[in-house]
């Protein structure tokens, strides 16, 4: 089906009978009886463990590294260094980055060598024996800073530290501002997040001597992931294998940034046998994955009285650290995407993406959202205050709607972000608790607009996968896009047994593997229910035609004319007719002299476009929406942040999986938590200071609050039954929710992330002897 | 040729794993989480940290919930180990909380699973009809990055037939 016939595509009347429906998770036994296999899980005969020696300094010269001690270790099989690599750079935008350090280190955590041995005690003893001398140079922290000329290098072949510049106006922003009655401003500043799922990175590398490599590597995109390790490696995609075991957490940080995969494969290929390397948790957090991009942006923006918005001007600062990996991506979608949920006549964004000695930033769910949203969303707050209005009225005023064009070309399909306003102010009972206030308790809300599916790796954002239906009638999905726990194996068999009319319990699906999977992207930009799933129904459709064209043999009916419910064929509205089953069917159709299988391939390539050198273009097929609100007390006397009731609704289209889609939202909200009130790693000249869980707080069960979870009524005519993406909204706006909560709460309003008791304590305090000045005075 | 000057010294131990007894050899140094899952094959215990901070190699010994990464094998000798595989039946066929596990959406990524089950399963133990906030008292030091935990303890409070919100 082409994407013009399926936008035409009506919501259907009839009801689902497995799309929508709480079945159980495809992966969930294995699960939960502990058989599913992660990467730490796997052993090969003749396996050795890896151990990587890492830069303690953030900015230095390597003068001289010394491996003979390393090497005369009794088990040590291979120990390596930049010299033993193709001395290619890589990287997803930009290849700036080695898989050893050459010359010089350019931050803490950075690989300079790494040591394979018959057990990790050994190699990680042998490592430590590896005699490396440094001479540090100045070393450059702040992304401000590090703009100015004269600063020190981090690149020296390149002319300064801006590694990209946006400079984008849509409209004519003074002409807006000077339209405007009332003019709020601000800046604010937000920090390097960690994924921190509880599995860190790791793989499996086994390099055979005929040439072939294969990964087991804990990837989400391991096709991604298969063409940046052969450029790294100077190899051909086709001879390198990546098998994808369960995967313990993606979150964007397993999206092939970091150099894990590639030292394993350089250590198997020396060493002859196939090696394990898995992060320690301080790996992990050193150099493992790459942190949410931090940014310092300062917001502008002019309203009417009437509150109609006029024009929005926003500067970006944004820390890239040594390397670029996502972080280009990252800043883009922070300066402009944000201008596809509210209509703003005149945009502009000046940004400015750097490189420091910190580690590499890079995509972290939310992917430059939560990081502009924390400044945007209240600024909003900001305007409600100064036109004395209710923020849910003024969102509801300017809200997109379908078939709203943002100034940066992004077309909204379905979008129902009014509706989720409303109801989310339904579900925290928003007007009845703005009419009976209480001291310290405050409310605070926050809109946010994602993609599903982002064009920006190239002129293609597709999908692709295979369905053969077994001679026994079971259905087998061959698709490379991957589970990282959010789900999609599960959703994408609901959608092949919905499109073929078969129980959901025949359908399974297969692990991502690269040599037997066809190409796929990847868990990226919210995007497998949309893009993978229409992929999915339609080679249902095509394995639904072949099994109807042997069944008219079979029945001696037209195949127009049949159907199929419950995995059997008849004719349709001819009860008690001649029918068969799927089985049958696909047994008939191969066990035949000139047999054939049942085998169908289906692609979906959305309806979006690659940004031009002005960055204008529809990013993207559809656009899910979302709307959070918070109820919040502060403790006067410490500062301390409850916060009493949390709300978030998503415009997803269809809700194929209520629990699991409802699980994307409780996650994300729990991380958006976490990024607003507790999670900062400190860092003192480069060097991570709490690099664990003890001391970097990620939220546990007792830091959860009440929470309710809505979805819009919405239908998406170019998704799959309706469906658009997820994954990310529900932690795009959670910070900014909190914080104009608090606001509301007390009057004061924390700029820089996160808001502890601390900052919220602190400046209370400066707040009462402002009033107490002005009160003098 | 140089070696580890402080190669361990071995120790002969006997460990009742999942119900089963068996004499083996391990390092002195040797973790219990690693015993576990390379001696015996048992990887539902998960290393998530390393410092017992994260709970997923959370294993019962003797009954007691404990963080498998903090104990060395030699110190289990002589005592009773279950890990998450000992919970299924002899068919491998999940129990009443692991089917809640799976049933409830308290499955995302699966990482930390074994180690939240294996804590649920000691609280059932000694509290069979735990309230909403005993459970979450408990499971405070399992980690979830995925889920935001609101399934877990509701999975937790079906399988006690409590009152599941």
């Amino acid at each position: 089906m082409s994407i013009e016939e399926i936008a035409t595509e009506p919501a259907p009347e009839a009801e689902f009978s497995v799309v929508g429906k709480d079945v159980g998770r495809v992966d969930g036994d294995e699960k939960v009886t502990g058989r599913a296999e992660f990467v730490a899980d796997v052993v090969l005969p003749g396996m050795l463990w890896g151990a990587v020696v890492r830069s303690p300094y953030a900015h230095a010269r390597i003068l001289s590294i010394n491996t003979s001690k390393a090497r005369s270790v009794r088990g040590v099989w291979a120990v390596v260094t930049a010299e033993d690599t193709a001395g290619k750079t890589w990287g997803a935008f930009i290849r700036d980055m080695p898989i050893f350090a050459v010359d010089k280190v350019r931050y803490v955590g950075e690989e300079v060598a790494a040591v394979a041995a018959q057990d990790l005690e050994t190699a990680r003893y042998a490592a430590s024996l590896i005699e490396i001398e440094y001479e540090e140079i100045d070393a450059i922290f702040d992304p401000e800073a590090s703009m100015l000329p004269g600063a020190p290098l981090v690149h020296e072949e390149r002319e300064d530290n801006i590694a990209v510049k946006i400079d984008v106006e849509r409209g004519d922003v003074e002409h807006g501002f000077a339209q405007s009655d009332v003019i709020v401003e601000d800046v604010f500043v937000s920090q390097p997040q960690r994924h921190a799922p509880i599995e860190t990175i790791g793989s499996v590398a086994n390099y055979r001597p005929g040439g072939k490599l294969t990964l087991w590597m804990n990837t989400q995109t391991p096709f991604m992931a298969r063409s940046r390790i052969a450029w790294a490696l100077d190899m051909t995609q086709g001879d390198i294998r990546i098998i994808q075991p369960y995967v313990g957490g993606g979150f964007g940080g397993k999206s092939c940034d970091d150099n894990n995969a590639l030292v394993s494969s350089v250590l198997s290929r020396v060493a002859g046998r196939p090696v394990k390397l898995i992060n320690s948790r301080e790996e992990e957090f050193v150099a493992g994955s790459r942190p949410r991009v931090p940014m310092k942006i300062a917001v502008k923006m002019g309203l009417k009285k009437n509150g109609l918005v006029q024009a929005k001007s926003i500067r970006v600062v944004a820390d890239n650290g040594a390397y670029c990996g996502k972080a280009p991506g990252v800043f883009n979608v922070a300066s402009l995407r944000h201008d596809t949920g509210y209509r703003y006549p005149n945009v502009k964004a000046e940004s400015y993406l750097v490189y420091t000695n910190n580690i590499p930033t890079g995509a972290f769910r939310g992917f430059g959202n939560p990081s502009a949203e924390w400044a945007i969303e209240q600024a909003w707050d900001l305007a409600a205050d100064a036109l004395g209005a209710d923020p849910v009225e003024l969102a509801l005023l300017n809200a997109a709607e379908p078939g709203y064009v943002s100034p940066h070309g992004n077309r909204v399909v379905s979008c129902e972000l009014k509706q989720s306003i409303r109801k989310a102010a339904e579900l925290l009972g928003w007007d009845e608790k703005r009419a009976n206030r209480k001291p310290y308790r405050g409310l605070g809300m926050g809109t946010t607009v994602h993609v599903s599916g982002k064009r920006h790796f190239g002129d293609y954002d597709g999908s692709s996968a295979v369905i053969k239906i077994n001679e026994d009638g079971k259905v087998f999905i061959i698709c490379g896009e991957g589970e990282n726990g959010q789900g999609t194996m599960t959703v994408l068999c609901q959608i092949a047994a919905e499109e073929l009319g078969v129980p959901f319990e025949d359908v399974s699906i297969s692990q991502a593997d690269t040599d037997s999977t066809t190409y796929c992207h990847g868990a990226y930009a919210s995007r497998l229910t949309y893009i993978a799933g229409n992929a999915v129904k339609f080679a249902a459709a095509e394995v639904k035609r072949q099994l109807l064209e042997t069944a008219s043999e079979l029945i001696e009916a037209a195949a127009e004319d049949l159907v199929i419910e419950g995995g059997t064929i008849s004719v349709r509205g001819a009860p008690g007719s001649r029918s068969v089953t799927v089985a049958e069917t696909a047994w008939s159709r191969q066990y035949r002299r000139g047999g054939k299988p049942i085998v169908g391939a289906g692609s979906f390539d959305p309806d979006s476009e690659l940004q031009d050198a002005n960055r204008y273009g529809n990013e993207s097929g559809a656009y899910n929406f979302g709307v959070q609100m918070a109820e919040v007390e502060v403790d006067p006397e410490t500062g301390k942040v409850t916060i009493l009731d949390y709300v978030s609704v998503a415009d997803c289209g269809t809700v194929i999986n209520p629990i699991t889609a409802a699980g994307q939202q409780e996650g994300a909200i729990a991380q958006g938590i976490g990024y607003a009130l507790t999670e900062h790693c400190l860092v003192e000249d480069g060097r991570p200071l709490n690099p664990n869980f003890s001391d970097y707080k990620i939220p546990c069960t007792m830091d959860m609050p009440p929470l309710k979870i809505g979805f819009a009524d919405s239908y998406e005519p170019t998704g799959p039954f309706g469906a658009k993406g997820l994954g990310e909204l529900g932690l795009d706006p959670t910070a900014a929710v909190i914080s104009n909560a608090i606001h509301d709460a007390c009057g004061v309003r924390i700029k820089e992330l996160p808001i502890t008791a601390e900052k919220v304590y602190f400046a209370l305090q400066q707040k009462a002897a402002n009033e107490v000045s002005e009160g003098k005075a | 040729m140089d070696s580890i000057s402080h190669l361990p010294e071995h120790c002969d131990i006997s460990l009742t794993v999942n119900g089963r007894t068996s004499a083996l050899r391990v390092p002195a140094n040797a973790l219990l989480l690693d015993v576990l899952r390379t001696e015996f094959g048992l990887t539902g215990a998960k290393e998530g940290c390393g410092v017992g901070v994260c709970g997923a190699c959370t294993i019962l010994l003797d009954g007691a919930m404990i963080s498998s990464c903090l104990m060395l094998a030699a110190r289990a000798d002589g005592r009773s180990i279950t890990t998450v595989e000992g919970l299924a039946d002899g068919d491998g066929r999940p129990s009443t909380l692991q089917d809640a596990f799976a049933a409830n959406g308290a499955v995302q990524c699966g990482f930390c699973t074994p180690g939240q089950i294996v804590a649920a399963s000691a609280l059932l133990a000694e509290n069979p009809k735990p309230t909403e906030t005993e459970v979450k008292e408990w499971l405070m030091g399992n980690l979830c990055r995925c889920t935001g935990y609101y399934r877990i303890v509701d999975a937790v409070l079906e399988a006690s037939n409590g009152t599941s919100s």
